[in-house]
């Protein structure tokens, strides 16, 4: 392709876009305004699976302690336990500080416990964190493993619980972004549906002198493009000044709320909603052109 | 140049516009299409554009066979055509260069050449000192001619013209006819739909009469044969 074709396709994209400035400008902002929505909703997954990890972190795993050991044998297996690699804190429970929990548990219930008389069924334990996630099973297992463990169990109905809430948001997510991405979608390709009637009139001249297909769609295209990227600009300016003014009011008030820090976060979203808009404004012309550009 | 045997157009409708027509049309040749509104003079014409498709029958144009012919081809078969209508279809916010030079920028020719053919078919439609006239400036026998050049600006081998005098007073007629015997006389084939009667019978071209959808006379040195 020459440069000149090239230069040519710019200038009729634009000399359109100009012509057409009223339907250009209400594009460029629905457009906008859909991926400001989408943006908001992408930051706020991320960050909501971001909290997610954050607290899956903090899942602890509780070790049951067999029932005839010596205080001796119990503070050995807390010990073996501290030296484990990634183990962060070891906390003592006792047998009896887990009823006074149970029995707070229960609150107006606690007449269920008379059936047990004064004996305590429930073992001693040790409550054990470790620095990352992935590391929580194995080192379960490894613990389970010691003399004196009855078993050692970690919070897995707690995870399955946040996951399948973190499935939910995303799925809704992707719902309502699809959503979004069909409405800027359409009204890209209605703009571009009122170029190419505007100019139907060269269109059929230039296919009646032998100018290929491609010749008469990128312009169209091009323009479709620009009211995607223009779009998406204004949403991404918006976004990242939005999102900076926010961390840096929470990082202040609200420190323990792990959001995720604006760099690079942001430019991956910046990047990724301009490659959206263009994407979008694409296919939005490329559906209007195959639908009326049969002259 | 155009070769038709047993072509058939039959629309969705089912209204049969052309049934079994069979003609050869020679380089350089000069053919009126004449016949009643609505017996097929424009399918004829626009089969050989490929605006339409055969129903039925095998189509040849320029050595490109039109009946198995992907649309990604039908560019390159209509850079070989100059197509002219009754409407002059000029592009009316660009000039007089502006619309016959748009012809040579779609299918990406050098500027320097542009430039160079524009103003010689310029010249030879008579149009060179209203290059930068808009068409809304001209009168209709001087957009036909802006028409005309743009069609031949590509040096088609066939020039087809759809009533291409048909919204022109007589005089004006005659101006834009000198104009086509000048393209043909340069070798170029011309296949003319028309209504004029004087035309046809003082020119004594070739002419093939159609009548509700098949060829009824083709006559050399032929006459209109129709009462207006």
């Amino acid at each position: 392709m020459r440069i000149r074709t090239i230069e040519y396709f710019i200038r009729e994209a634009i000399v359109s876009l100009r012509s057409n400035g009223l339907m250009s400008f209400a594009s460029i902002s629905t457009v906008a305004l859909s991926l400001l929505i989408l943006g908001i909703f992408l930051i706020l997954v991320l960050n909501l699976n971001n909290m997610a990890s954050a607290l899956e972190s903090q899942v602890q795993i509780t070790v049951y302690l067999k029932d005839d050991l010596s205080d001796h044998q119990m503070r050995e297996v807390g010990t073996r336990i501290t030296k484990l690699e990634g183990v962060n804190q070891v906390m003592f429970i006792s047998k009896d500080e887990a009823m006074e929990r149970f029995k707070g548990r229960l609150g107006e219930q606690q007449t269920l416990l008379t059936a047990l008389g004064d004996t305590n069924p429930l073992p001693n334990a040790f409550e054990v964190k470790v620095d990352k996630p992935e590391k929580v099973k194995l080192t379960a297992q490894a613990i389970s493993e010691f003399n004196g463990v009855e078993n050692a169990k970690f919070g897995q109905e707690v995870i399955e619980q946040l996951f399948k809430i973190t499935k939910m948001v995303r799925i809704f997510g992707v719902v309502l972004i699809v959503f979004l991405a069909l409405a800027a979608l359409f009204i890209i390709s209605n703009t571009i549906r009122l170029t190419v009637f505007a100019r139907r009139k060269e269109i059929g001249i230039m296919k009646y002198v032998g100018a290929t297909d491609w010749f008469i769609r990128w312009p169209f295209l091009i323009e479709g493009m620009i009211l995607g990227f223009g779009g998406a600009l204004i949403a991404v300016f918006v976004l990242s000044r939005t999102y900076s003014a926010i961390t840096q009011e929470i990082y202040s008030s609200l420190a323990f709320l792990p959001l995720i820090p604006q760099y690079p976060f942001m430019n991956n979203i910046s990047i990724f909603i301009l490659i959206a808009g263009t994407a979008i404004g694409a296919l939005g012309s490329t559906i209007s052109l195959k639908r009326f550009m049969k002259v | 140049m155009i070769h038709m045997s047993g072509v058939s157009k039959v629309y969705g409708n089912g209204s049969v516009a052309l049934s079994d027509i069979s003609i050869d049309i020679s380089k350089g040749d000069f053919i009126f299409v004449v016949g009643p509104s609505g017996a097929g003079k424009s399918t004829f014409i626009k089969l050989i554009f490929r605006e339409e498709l055969p129903s039925s029958g095998e189509l040849v144009v320029n050595g490109r066979n039109i009946t198995n012919m992907r649309p990604s081809e039908v560019p390159y078969l209509r850079r070989g055509l100059g197509i002219i209508f009754q409407d002059y279809r000029l592009l009316p916010d660009r000039t007089v260069y502006e619309n016959v030079a748009f012809a040579m920028q779609v299918i990406e020719a050098p500027r320097r050449e542009i430039q160079k053919r524009v103003n010689s078919v310029l010249d030879l439609v008579g149009l060179k000192d209203k290059y930068k006239c808009l068409p809304t400036q001209l009168s209709g026998g001087e957009q036909q001619r802006v028409a005309i050049a743009r069609a031949i600006v590509n040096n088609p081998v066939v020039v087809i013209a759809d009533e291409p005098t048909g919204n022109l007073d007589p005089e004006t007629s005659w101006d834009i006819m000198k104009i086509f015997e000048r393209i043909n006389k340069a070798g170029t084939t011309i296949v003319m739909a028309t209504h004029d009667k004087t035309i046809v019978d003082t020119m004594r071209k070739r002419v093939i009469a159609i009548e509700k959808g098949r060829i009824v006379r083709d006559q050399v040195k032929g006459v209109y044969g129709y009462e207006d």
